[in-house]
């Protein structure tokens, strides 16, 4: 054990000190350090607090279909055809695409699986089936052209028909009604988030940039950001 | 700050019923602190043993234990032997004298601290430093944690790792022979006057008394006056200690003190965690609801 | 296994719905065949009859544990491992309930089920340890030694299961659906989170305490009179990196169970976590210095031991500050989940370093687990994990509970249990 005599005392306490005021000197800047999420939104502008606050107004979640986490929707038409397509969110997130890229018809797809992609500039991003079944229809017209913000994609913005036979069991996995609103104030959240809460974005006249949020957000990750939505 | 009454009661109860689980204590080990001028002890003096190992037979037929194995052979002390859970005390030979002359024997055992790491640690109590002396172990007690073992700086106490329902062993200064107004066997069978048995006050005036009238013949040291807090079993020798197997790294800090600032920590930490836990409680509740608060009045001005 | 339940509610007898999860025993059966399962079927083939052993033969004939080295593998890693590793329980409670941070609810659950089951096994370890193992409730009913450190071990695990106990009973009364006795459990919350926290507190610090006893035996660099608090403070980083880790593998292994409408960001909280611990594992290091300026030991960094020492503090403590901080700022959950895995090989050298390692270091006879230490070791862990599993799969731990709904019930596909 260490000998008590003064010196030795000393000199134990006095480094003992040094670290002690290191530690307090080196603290700030390590908790800064580590606090410090690297922010990749541009542009700093007041009103970006106001905005967020509105976000949840912006997206549609129409009652009377049922939501797939990956922001699929699902229709059911009649007997155990339903309808199927992207929702207003996942549009806005990725804006205007040059194609998307739909199974063919007869062609087998699962719940929880890759239903189709959307393509923009060399990188193609999956999203996610709602229902287990056969493909029965394609729109063609959804697939080729570029998607303006302003269609409908619960209308004539339809992507897929499937026929899905365990129809039941496949809605049980989907969300509608209340359940969908609640969960998209979540997906709301979780985009609110991705914002550091200094800087933010401002889109001007009201309107969401015709390029997508997720490009807004981070021009060259863009398909990450969108991945990390559609779980895929 | 709202803290709920219910909280506080619960929190203050479950506050005072662990503050019972740590009652201050004594220095010492379970009983009151021995007079260490009235304790048992004995007085080892290596320069009068011949090696007969007389000491550890009459040790291990006092304690019905198997006889010294090796008995009358001198091969025995080739190697140094630790004690055993059926060898509560062993002699060993040491040739430790500079001018490479006679070797010295000495006798190994419980040291029988007058406040005992074994018996500071251990959780049920089964070792016990008695108020007359002796370290003694409760055999009905023992779970076998071998916590003592880990305590003790003379790595005494033994565990009986070949049974399947093992004990801890070691010396128990003959404490039934002494309850008969007996001596310890081995101090009764010593037959050159190296083991003598007395209260420790009056062995360290023997001691001393030696030394001071042989100062050529000892080291001007009593093992056992002062280390490990001072022990029960006092050894005087005409070798330095170091040369004869004796630990000179046990201190002088009874072990029973080395937890101790950690013990009386406890009630400490019991008293002051609860009002800070709930302080912290509070405060974050109040925040949350401030914020929510401010939330709820910034959608009803948004509304609006 | 593609099969579904109907969608019809058919009436199942209690054991079939609760037990077998809704399915027949033939059923049941059938998903037990994984790999996973073969894996801890071996294990448990070889371990058991190993345990078996030891409790016939005794410590001797099953360790190399001796006079000299009492204590070993299942000291150093059932138990003081162990218990470390436990520790996300209070942590987790006293973020989500007396912090305030609700975002953690999601894996609080986990956390305490980690703890509780944690802890059991520890004492299951203990129990196999143990020369009279039939002994151990005596600290707590039959002879109490107050001076003793492991005592106040003994009394506080005792307690702190209780309490554990008390704050995993919402989700068991949710599984058996008594609401009334749940909503009760409910309200004792803050109280034993309270209580948990405190009594964590003590009992991680004392097994730290329990080293004082032997100055002489621990290597100085090791030794310090700051042990318990090393010990505690290294006992919330390993709670919260044992934390990241389980809830990486539960959400891997269990993902059906997080269902639509609860998705839980658990990157978000994986983040989190490790921002708390990289901040934790910078203070510790300090705190690490301190002891060794204390000791006034440096010269000793140049020894062999001083090599190993320097390795523990900046392979397993400074390098996973950094890496944590690292992974925060790039908002990189998958480099924090590394760096926890990292953290947790850590904590483990670390009790093993104290307990095994700078343990006896001058000994003449150093101590090297049998190898029936070590089977019975991974049997006692393997056995672990297989109840973990066995309660994730029937108790919400990871889904949620609506009380006009019961326990959600889940179609889709299932896998082993």
């Amino acid at each position: 054990m260490m000998p008590h005599d003064l010196p030795t005392m000393y000199s134990a306490k006095a480094v003992e000190y040094l670290i002690a005021v290191a530690f307090l000197l080196l603290f700030i800047p390590f908790w800064r350090f580590v606090d410090r999420e690297r922010v990749t939104a541009p542009v700093a502008v007041t009103t970006a607090r106001r905005w967020l606050g509105q976000v949840v107004d912006w997206f549609a979640v129409p009652s009377d279909l049922y939501f797939h986490p990956g922001h699929a929707w699902a229709r059911v038409d009649g007997g155990d055809v339903v309808t199927v397509g992207m929702d207003d969110f996942a549009q806005k997130l990725v804006g205007g695409v040059s194609a998307i890229a739909l199974p063919e018809v007869g062609a087998r797809v699962r719940q929880g699986e890759r239903g189709w992609s959307l393509v923009y500039d060399s990188k193609s991003v999956d999203m996610l089936s709602p229902v287990d079944g056969t493909v029965v229809a394609v729109n063609e017209q959804a697939a080729g052209s570029p998607r303006p913000s302003g269609r409908d994609v619960y209308g004539d913005g339809w992507l897929l028909k499937v026929k899905a036979p365990r129809l039941a069991a496949n809605t049980k996995q989907l969300l509608s009604g209340p359940v969908a609103k609640r969960w998209m104030e979540g997906v709301c959240d979780a985009l609110r988030a991705r914002m550091s809460p200094d800087l933010g974005l401002v889109y001007q006249d009201g309107g969401l940039p015709v390029e997508g949020m997720a490009r807004d957000l981070d021009p060259a990750n863009w398909d990450e950001i969108a991945r990390a939505f559609f779980l895929t | 700050m709202k803290v709920s009454r219910r909280t506080f009661l619960k929190l203050a109860g479950a506050t005072g019923a662990s503050g019972l689980l740590s009652r201050p204590q004594t220095a010492s080990a379970t009983t009151p602190h021995p007079d260490a001028t009235a304790t048992l002890a004995i007085l080892v003096d290596t320069t009068r043993c011949v090696g007969c190992r007389g000491c550890e037979a009459a040790c291990s037929e006092s304690n019905r234990l198997p006889p010294p194995a090796m008995a009358g052979e001198d091969a025995v002390f080739e190697e140094e032997r630790p004690t055993s859970p059926e060898a509560y005390t062993v002699v060993n030979r040491f040739h430790g004298a500079e001018d490479g002359g006679a070797p010295t024997f000495v006798k190994k055992q419980c040291m029988h601290c007058l406040q005992p790491a074994c018996a500071s640690a251990c959780l049920v109590g089964a070792l016990e430093k008695t108020p007359d002396g002796p370290v003694v172990y409760h055999e009905d007690r023992c779970i076998g944690c071998r916590y003592c073992m880990v305590a003790c700086p003379f790595g005494i106490p033994q565990f009986e790792y070949s049974k399947a329902l093992p004990y801890v062993r070691k010396c128990t200064f003959c404490r039934d022979r002494l309850a008969e107004g007996k001596e310890p066997a081995c101090t009764s069978v010593c037959p050159s006057g190296a083991l003598q048995f007395g209260t420790r006050k009056d062995l360290l005036e023997i001691a001393r008394t030696r030394i001071y009238q042989n100062p050529d013949r000892y080291v001007h040291r009593i093992y056992g006056e002062r280390e490990a807090g001072g022990t029960g079993v006092l050894y005087i020798s005409g070798v330095p200690f170091e040369r004869l197997g004796f630990r000179t790294d046990v201190g002088t800090t009874p072990y029973s003190q080395l937890t101790w600032p950690f013990l009386t920590a406890v009630p400490f930490v019991l008293t002051l965690w609860p009002p800070f836990l709930i302080g912290i409680y509070a405060f974050t509740r109040s925040r949350t609801r401030a914020a929510e608060a401010e939330a709820g009045t910034n959608e009803e001005n948004r509304h609006e | 296994m593609n099969e579904t339940v109907p969608s019809a509610r058919v009436a199942l007898s209690w054991p079939r719905e609760k037990l077998l999860m809704g399915l027949s025993p033939r059923e049941y059966l059938s998903t037990l065949v994984t790999p996973f399962n073969f894996v801890a079927g071996l294990i448990l083939l070889v371990g058991l009859p190993v345990i078996a052993y030891r409790f016939a033969f005794g410590l001797g004939a099953a360790t190399n544990l001796t006079q000299v080295n009492p204590w070993g593998l299942w000291i150093g890693l059932d138990v003081l491992s162990g218990v470390a590793l436990a520790a996300g329980g209070y942590v987790l409670a006293c973020t989500v309930h007396i912090f305030g941070l609700k975002q953690y609810y999601p894996v609080l659950r986990p956390a305490i089920l980690t703890g509780l089951l944690g802890y059991f096994f520890v004492v299951i370890g203990l129990m196999v340890d143990l020369g009279r193992p039939w002994r151990i409730p005596y600290p707590v009913i039959y002879s109490y030694g107050v001076t003793s450190v492991m005592f106040l071990v003994a009394w506080h695990v005792f307690l702190y299961l209780t309490v554990q106990f008390v704050e995993f009973c919402p989700a068991v009364l949710e599984w058996l659906g008594w609401s009334q006795v749940r909503r009760w459990a409910l309200k004792l919350t803050i109280a034993a989170t309270a209580f948990g926290v405190i009594l964590s507190t003590l009992h991680q610090s004392a097994l730290g305490a329990l080293f004082l006893m032997a100055p002489t035996k621990l290597h100085p660099l090791w030794y310090s009179p700051f042990l318990p608090i090393f010990f505690f403070i290294s006992s919330i980083i390993a709670g919260l990196s044992m934390v990241i880790v389980e809830s990486m593998l539960s959400h891997k292994i269990f993902h059906d169970q997080v269902g639509p409408g609860e998705d839980v960001d658990l990157d978000a909280i994986t983040l989190g976590l490790g921002k708390a611990a990289s901040v934790v594992l910078f203070t510790y290091f300090f705190l690490k210095l301190l002891g060794v300026a204390d000791g006034g030991h440096w010269h000793l960094l140049t020894t062999s031991l001083g090599h190993w020492f320097l390795v523990e503090m900046l392979v397993f403590v400074l390098l996973p500050t950094f890496l944590f901080a690292h992974g925060v700022r790039e908002g990189s959950a998958t480099f924090v989940r590394g760096t926890a895995v990292l953290t947790v090989v850590g904590i483990v050298v670390n009790r093993l370093n104290v307990s095994l390692v700078a343990f006896n270091w001058n000994a003449a006879e150093r101590y090297i687990p049998s190898w029936m230490e070590i089977v019975t070791s991974i049997t006692i862990i393997a056995i672990g994990l297989l109840t973990f599993r066995w309660v994730v799969n029937r108790m919400p731990v990871l889904r949620e509970y609506r009380e006009d709904q019961g326990v959600r019930e889940f179609t889709g596909e299932r896998r082993a249990r």
